[in-house]
């Protein structure tokens, strides 16, 4: 086992790991970045009901979302070299970051591409009707009416899945990343303070998955500023709904205590 | 003015429009009646091609497309030629009621931002909402709703207006307001297709009246002639069904 605990490490390594803290949020930017344009390109055979494509794209989906993604980064990192061989690329000299970067990224975008499936879908299609009918393109209707809409509806689970893929880089130090859990997997090692290290790591896995919890929280109050009148009612309504208690439950009738009782 | 001529649709296997055909003059308003299912609302969407007709003809002015052999920039143009007032208003909602006037002017008519406001807070003041400007749909009631709709079809100085039963999604005490709207651009010599099931108001707004079943049109008139002495059977039953409120009056 490890030395004995001691709490003034905690706060040593909490320094010691943060400048890698840009390499995990490096991957992240990366990766989120990248997994949009993927996703986007993902979802729209689905949206539009593209014959072939939108197999293709089913394939893609199942396969990053049914398999671990730890095995995927190994896939990636061994196994892609292998068939760029066969087409004589020596990707050899590639640093593993961009390997762990392109596998975050398409793990992500599965799951990013289902996200704007079911947001585009959440768009009433009244709307297109009612842009078509103003005169508007099919690429207008979409990039001013359903694009926005479709933005806004998906912050909550874009939220998720940013949060979601921070946490999951911790994997990458597999692959001998030195982002945050690889740091604190050397340090752990070699100072033999197990505990120390670990409470610094879930402290700012912590701090930064809170902030950007708020971050987007913020992001949803000002895209969905449309939607406050519907907010500000139902909360009426529930106020009134308080004050005048449920119907049919009055205070003092009791369910099983009071058979009890008697 | 617009012509339709021999408009064919079918859903699947049912045909739902039998061959229509219909000519409105400039500045006529025509009001469409009938039962659920007769394909009014149909062929309204037609007009506009929300709707792909399977065959027929559909001029607008001077522009003519013929369902069989349309391209896209047809359809674009026909769209542009005419504008849409719908039963459940379709409110573009993350946008305010001004953003929603202003969006065919500035995105469509590229008219520049400043006229485009001009005049859009016009044509909302003239439905009566003049206080609302910077209200987003989701803080207007149905009736306020339907019309910005209807300012935001005028704005775009269609042709013609086709309106899809803009009242029948409203709470009763609001269908006033927007009758009433709809009846002072009525007299302003704008050209309107009608769907509706306000009878009393059909009456009194249309100049044209056209009554519809299965897929067909009936039979069309004057008002005064469809509604007081209707010749035929099918429009008689209809009429005898829907109108007389003395019957339930106690």
């Amino acid at each position: 086992m490890g030395e004995s605990f001691d709490i003034s490490y905690v706060l040593e390594y909490f320094i010691k790991l943060l400048p890698t803290l840009k390499i995990t949020l490096l991957i992240v930017a990366g990766s989120i970045v990248i997994g949009l344009g993927v996703g986007f390109i993902v979802a729209l055979p689905q949206l539009y009901n593209i014959p072939v494509l939108k197999r293709l794209s089913q394939i893609y989906l199942s396969f990053f979302r049914g398999t671990p993604i730890l095995i995927q980064l190994f896939l990636f990192y061994y196994g892609l070299p292998e068939i760029l061989k066969a087409v004589s690329l020596d990707v050899s000299k590639v640093p593993a970051l961009y390997f762990v970067i392109l596998t975050y990224a398409l793990h992500s975008g599965a799951y990013l591409a289902e996200m704007i499936r079911a947001a585009v879908g959440a768009v009433d299609r009244g709307q297109v009707e009612a842009a078509y009918a103003v005169g508007m393109t099919g690429f207008q209707a979409f990039t001013r009416i359903v694009l926005p809409q479709a933005m806004a509806i998906s912050v909550p689970v874009f939220a998720n899945l940013v949060i979601a893929n921070l946490k999951d880089t911790s994997l990458a130090f597999s692959l001998g990343i030195m982002e945050l859990t690889g740091k604190s997997q050397t340090l752990a090692v070699m100072s033999r303070h197990f505990v120390e290290t670990y409470i610094s790591l879930a402290i700012i896995y912590f701090i930064i998955s809170y902030g950007l919890e708020k971050l987007f929280l913020l992001l949803e109050r000002r895209l969905q500023r449309h939607e406050r009148q519907l907010v500000t009612e139902k909360k009426a309504a529930l106020k009134q709904k308080g004050r005048l208690g449920w119907p049919g439950i009055k205070p003092g009738y009791g369910g099983r205590g009071a058979e009890h009782e008697a | 003015m617009i012509k339709l001529k021999q408009i064919r649709k079918s859903f699947g296997r049912t045909e739902v429009l039998k061959g229509i055909d219909l000519t409105v003059n400039k500045g006529q308003v025509v009001a469409i009646l009938g039962p659920s299912g007769s394909g009014k609302t149909t062929l309204l969407r037609c007009i506009n091609y929300l709707e792909k007709p399977g065959d027929g003809q559909i001029s607008i002015g001077d522009l003519t497309v013929d369902c069989k052999r349309h391209s896209k920039k047809d359809i674009h143009a026909l769209r542009q030629k005419s504008a849409m007032v719908f039963q459940q208003y379709h409110l573009f909602r993350h946008k305010t009621a001004l953003e929603n006037v202003m969006e065919g002017l500035v995105v469509v008519k590229k008219q520049p931002k400043e006229e485009a406001r001009a005049r859009s807070i016009e044509l909302l003041e003239k439905v009566g909402l003049g206080n609302k400007l910077h209200a987003y749909p989701s803080e207007l009631s149905g009736g306020q709703q339907q019309r910005v709709g209807i300012a935001r079809a005028l704005a775009l100085n269609p042709e013609v207006i086709l309106f899809d039963e803009p009242t029948s999604a409203l709470d009763p005490e609001l269908v006033g307001e927007v009758l009433a709207v709809i009846r002072k651009i009525a007299k302003e010599g704008i050209t309107m297709i009608i769907v509706t099931h306000e009878m009393g108001f059909a009456q009194d707004v249309a100049n044209h009246v056209v009554f519809m079943d299965g897929g067909v049109i009936v039979e069309e008139g004057r008002p005064n002639e469809i509604f007081t002495s209707p010749k035929e059977e099918r429009t008689k039953q209809f009429l005898k069904r829907i109108t007389p409120e003395s019957v339930y009056s106690i």
